[in-house]
């Protein structure tokens, strides 16, 4: 078994050597034309326009782009600028609430139907379909409902309750809540999939074994059904904080960073300096410090989910 | 270390009834095993014992005392799954002392009985790993490791070894069995697999769709099969079941067979009296593989032997024996044969038919005549 005859010859005589046919392979290569096209329009229209904002964010370009290099003064007119800091503070609050939130609402929700109940795919349909609209529609239905004038307060007012205040749509200091309010309502259901779906992945005779240990139910959840969902935590808290960063047509259709711009995001700051005030070198640089801010998110993420199915599990 | 009395107990759900009135009178350090095939109600009783299922009526009695109403851990059981259910964000120390932290034990009784238990079951190596780091028999010897830092009244196991592969499975199954003779706690024991069943059990209890068949010793079981289910289920290669008719011969009712065209007639043995009033009529013969043999020389006096010329159609060597495919009254039956003597499919050979523990069963209701 050690020893292998050489190969020029051959230790068997053979009426017949196969070959593949043309066809044949060209059937081996239909994949790949297939996938070629798609794969062009990828590396162009997203790596390669990734790579165009950060050329131009070093430029001195206004309303049209001008490959005349500054250096960093982009960066640097951006740090210096109050709106950008205030849009960043924003993200700050906006981010951590609407991450906390909605893990916290989902992970309530999701036990909560998980407790073998009647109706539950109905409700979860009900919980879910926020998801099914566009964060343009849920701005918008949300600016009606928190607009003092025809919404809650004016509903509040009209059940007798004379002095009930809730303005906070047009208040400059508490106008981003509002944006955490929209946020957590359209992503939650979402939220709370995620963790049902943990939820059924727990072996039904865990909690039978935690039961006849002594575990009372809340017990049982606190000490072994919430951490064994860590993968779960992870997951959620990664895609809810990508959808922070990114967040655009919400609060546009909300507040359009108002009132001022004292709900502005960075988003809504990148698109008014690139597009609509003619500063597309700052907006640029904008872009790269957000997309830095995913990438940052991303990277671990991917490399941990990468490394995972490595090890084959 | 406690009897358990079961008393008559129904579970239905909803319209669908799964326990149709189970009676057992469990006695203190006994290892029982209630083994049936899927869907017989067997893992359903289990969890009534445990109170992880409420029963429809009826009462569970653990040590004198009546616990139908009670909740799972003020019964004192313990209990191993199927899937071993150990707790996934803890490592095994944490595991074995979860039930025991939750009773607000003092910390150095805790240390001191997952030592001993990790002692007992060899695996003190592993007390820092968490379960996803354990192999199949690892996580087993934990989930019993839990159970047995408890130390309660009752142990059950729901199927402990069908995740476990064949060599680990019988290596597991006696250590068990040493376990019970160490520890002497009643244990439940839920398994599809009769070879469990026959090997570790003081009683087994056979079910099927919701009734207990039959509750008695392995050997009971196995040589006095209450109906035919009973004795299908039990032994491996199962009993043969042959259609046939008692018939009058020369003044002694007989069984009327026919091998490959020839006519012969085989004893019924003194014990089966109830099958000599049915002449004239047809019942089942039950006879087990190792009753129909190559001829044995020194046993061939006896009078409930007969021997008989047979067509092999198929033999399946199993190393010990060889099992031996014939036809009697045109249907097929097994025989076991030692594998010097076995002929070759196709050939005639001689088998020696021992009715000595044969059984018979009514032919409609399958219940032993």
């Amino acid at each position: 078994m050690t020893q292998s005859p050489p190969l020029s010859e051959p230790t068997r005589a053979v009426r017949k050597v196969h070959k593949p046919s043309l066809g044949d392979r060209l059937a081996e290569q239909i994949p790949r034309l297939v996938v070629s096209p798609t794969m062009l329009i990828a590396v162009v229209f997203i790596y390669g326009f990734m790579i165009w904002t950060v050329v131009l964010s070093f430029s001195t370009s206004r309303i049209l782009p001008r490959y005349e290099f500054i250096g960093w003064q982009n960066y640097q007119r951006l740090f210096g600028n109050e709106r950008w800091m205030v849009a960043l503070t924003n993200l700050g609050i906006y981010g951590v609430l609407f991450v906390v939130i909605c893990l916290a609402i989902g992970l309530l929700l999701a036990i909560l139907l998980d407790q073998k109940i009647r109706a539950e795919g109905f409700l979860r349909t009900v919980y879910l379909y926020p998801m099914a609209l566009s964060f343009i529609v849920t701005g918008t239905v949300w600016k009606w409902l928190l607009n003092p004038s025809v919404g809650i307060q004016r509903f509040g007012r009209e059940l007798g309750f004379e002095n009930f205040r809730f303005d906070w749509l047009v208040s400059s200091d508490m106008s981003i809540y509002t944006v955490v309010i929209a946020a957590v309502w359209q992503s939650s259901g979402f939220v709370m999939a995620l963790f049902l779906a943990g939820l059924r992945g727990v072996d039904d005779s865990i909690i039978k074994a935690a039961q006849i240990d002594g575990a009372s139910r809340i017990t049982v959840y606190t000490r072994i059904i919430i951490p064994s969902l860590r993968p779960v935590f992870f997951s959620a808290i990664i895609m809810l904080a990508h959808i922070a960063i990114k967040s655009f047509d919400l609060a546009l259709a909300l507040t359009g960073g108002g009132p001022g711009y004292s709900s502005d995001l960075p988003a809504i700051f990148m698109y008014q300096f690139s597009f609509t005030r003619g500063q597309m070198g700052v907006g640029a640089a904008s872009a790269v410090i957000m997309l830095m801010g995913v990438m940052a998110i991303l990277i671990p993420y991917l490399y941990s989910e990468l490394r995972v199915k490595k090890d084959d599990r | 270390m406690a009897n358990l009395y079961i008393d008559n107990v129904h579970k239905s759900f909803g319209e669908t009834h799964i326990l149709k009135g189970i009676d057992m009178d469990i006695a203190d350090g006994e290892f029982i095993i209630l083994v049936g095939p899927s869907g017989c109600g067997k893992s359903t009783l289990m969890n009534c014992i445990a109170g992880l299922e409420q029963v429809t009526t009826g009462r569970v009695i653990i040590d004198d005392e009546d616990v139908t109403q009670s909740m799972p851990k003020d019964r004192d059981i313990a209990m191993v799954f199927q899937s071993y259910a150990l707790y996934p964000n803890m490592n095994v120390w944490k595991n074995i002392a979860f039930g025991l932290e939750i009773r607000k034990l003092p910390k150095e009784e805790i240390e001191e009985t997952v030592g001993r238990v990790a002692d007992l079951l060899q695996i003190r190596d592993l007390l820092k790993r968490k379960p996803s780091q354990l192999s199949g028999g690892q996580r087993q010897r934990v989930a019993m490791g839990r159970a047995l830092a408890r130390d309660p009244k009752i142990f059950l196991f729901d199927e402990p070894l069908s995740n476990l592969d064949a060599k680990l499975r019988v290596e597991m199954r006696t250590e068990i069995k040493k376990l019970h003779q160490r520890l002497g706690t009643t244990i439940v024991y839920v398994t599809h697999d009769q070879i469990e069943a026959m090997t570790l059990a003081n009683r087994i209890a056979v079910m099927k769709e919701g009734h207990i068949q039959q509750f008695g010793t392995p050997q009971e079981v196995y040589d006095n099969p209450a109906n035919q289910f009973v004795a299908g289920f039990m032994g491996s290669p199962s009993m043969n079941f042959i259609r046939c008719q008692v018939v009058d011969h020369q003044g002694d009712a007989t069984i009327a067979m026919s091998v490959d065209g020839k006519d012969f007639h085989l004893p019924i043995p003194q014990q089966e009296k109830g099958v000599r009033e049915r002449v004239g009529q047809e019942v089942v013969l039950g006879i087990r593989p190792e009753q129909i043999t190559d001829v044995v020389p020194q046993q061939e006096q006896a009078s409930t032997l007969a021997n008989v010329d047979a067509e092999i159609i198929v033999t399946e060597p199993t190393g010990a024996d060889t099992l031996t495919l014939i036809r009697m009254n045109d249907q097929e039956v097994n025989c076991r044969v030692h594998p010097a003597r076995a002929g070759a499919p196709g050939d005639t050979m001689t088998f020696m038919i021992n009715m000595d523990k044969a059984v018979f069963f009514d032919l409609a209701s399958g219940d032993r005549i």
